[in-house]
């Protein structure tokens, strides 16, 4: 039981870190990594804010890249 | 396809297609719901919630799965798949609605937090008769969550289309933990073997479709081009590709679409950048090849969609020797321009 346990609050703390990345990224990251999401509704932002949760490690990976790439 | 992105990439089609999914839901939950009350006055509300929602799933995984290859076996399914995907979120609310009563209903009125109970409360790993079967159903609804939620065009485009289709290819490990959960959940709390031979039946089926579709396949694949000239292959007469319409052959490992069009043959790279779609199996529309799946669009002389869309492919030289068509398949960059040959 601890073992399950243990595992479901690392994932719990997981989903929770990718909520709180999803706010600056809905605002900003998403049109920083893709120019598709410009001028893209706040529909299409909330849409993917579950997939957002999940894969944060990835885009915010994406994200410093694609703002390292602009810079230079 | 969009320059923009959407909440929900609807159309007229699309709508249509959603209608129709939303109606023979309810037609089904009513349906199942009449005939089990019928059968047993006694059903409860819980009962009745989980195990129409649990069977409309497993309906839907199934014509979900079989849309692939019959799309592959006749082109007249394929209006199927152009909206596949809204089919796939349909099933997983479904599933999703028969878990989480499921959830409450055996293991949220205990002390202990209902998914450690799931976990926990039962532990014969070992005993097919009393094997845990409740995990299976949660496993296999992580992985249609994890394909719903990156349903958006987003997440084709930034997780990569090999990504994607890898990720959305676990459909098929799931399908096998639905169908071991039915198996083992109807072993241990149901006499009746109808639900057995249902979903039984449904797996036959499936793995005779995808037989069927995958030799189709191969034959196209294994097609031989004898006849070899200056870099150029011979792969058919003229009149053998219809107007707007294309013809598909496989060479050196590449699958290349040769389409006819305004009396004039051109040929691209056969795969959509989109989801892979086979381009060749497409038509052209408004002097664009669809693709069939999902409908992007390319104009036949340089493999470029449509301004402001940005997807390109390959395109190659094709040319007229007699009423034979040669087909060089050495690949030109994606989006160049190419004369085609013209049917005189």
């Amino acid at each position: 039981m601890i073992f399950v346990t243990i595992i479901l609050i690392i994932v719990a703390l997981y989903l929770l870190a990718g909520l709180v990345f999803a706010i600056p990224f809905m605002i900003k990251g998403v049109t920083v990594i893709d120019e598709g999401a410009h001028g893209s509704s706040w529909g299409f932002r909330i849409i993917i804010i579950p997939g957002v949760m999940v894969f944060w490690p990835f885009l915010l990976n994406k994200w410093l890249y694609a703002s390292k790439m602009k810079r230079s | 396809m969009s320059a923009s992105y959407a909440a929900v990439g609807w159309n007229k089609q699309k709508k249509i297609y959603d209608w129709l999914i939303a109606c023979l839901c309810f037609i089904y939950l009513l349906l199942f719901i009449s005939v089990t009350l019928i059968i047993n006055e006694q059903a409860t509300f819980e009962t009745l919630l989980i195990r129409s929602t649990s069977t409309l799933a497993v309906l839907l995984l199934h014509i979900i799965l079989a849309i692939g290859p019959l799309c592959r076996l006749n082109k007249k399914f394929l209006p199927l798949l152009y909206n596949r995907r809204h089919l796939g979120v349909t099933m997983f609310t479904f599933a999703l609605v028969h878990g989480s009563f499921s959830l409450f209903q055996f293991h949220a009125l205990s002390n202990t937090n209902p998914i450690i109970s799931l976990f926990t409360s039962n532990t014969n790993f070992g005993s097919l008769a009393a094997f845990p079967f409740q995990v299976l159903g949660l496993f296999a609804l992580i992985i249609f969550f994890l394909m719903a939620i990156t349903s958006h065009d987003f997440w084709l485009h930034n997780l990569s289309p090999k990504v994607w289709k890898t990720l959305h290819m676990f459909v098929y490990l799931a399908y096998i933990l639905v169908v071991m959960h039915v198996m083992l959940g109807v072993i241990q709390y149901e006499n009746d073997p109808v639900f057995v031979i249902m979903i039984f039946a449904g797996a036959i089926t499936l793995v005779i479709l995808h037989l069927l579709a995958g030799s189709k396949e191969r034959k196209l694949d294994n097609m031989k081009f004898a006849l070899q000239r200056e870099g150029f292959v011979y792969v058919c007469p003229v009149a053998e590709i219809e107007d707007s319409r294309a013809k598909i052959f496989y060479i050196d490992k590449e699958r290349i679409a040769v389409y006819r069009h305004n009396n004039k043959l051109y040929a691209i790279h056969n795969v959509c950048k989109h989801q892979g779609g086979p381009l060749g199996e497409g038509k052209i529309l408004d002097g664009c090849i669809t693709c069939p799946w999902h409908g992007y669009q390319y104009l036949p002389h340089n493999g470029q969609s449509p301004p402001p869309f940005k997807e390109k492919v390959s395109t190659y030289d094709v040319k007229i020797i007699d009423g034979k068509v040669w087909l060089n398949p050495a690949p030109f960059a994606e989006g160049t321009e190419r004369p085609g040959a013209e049917i005189k």
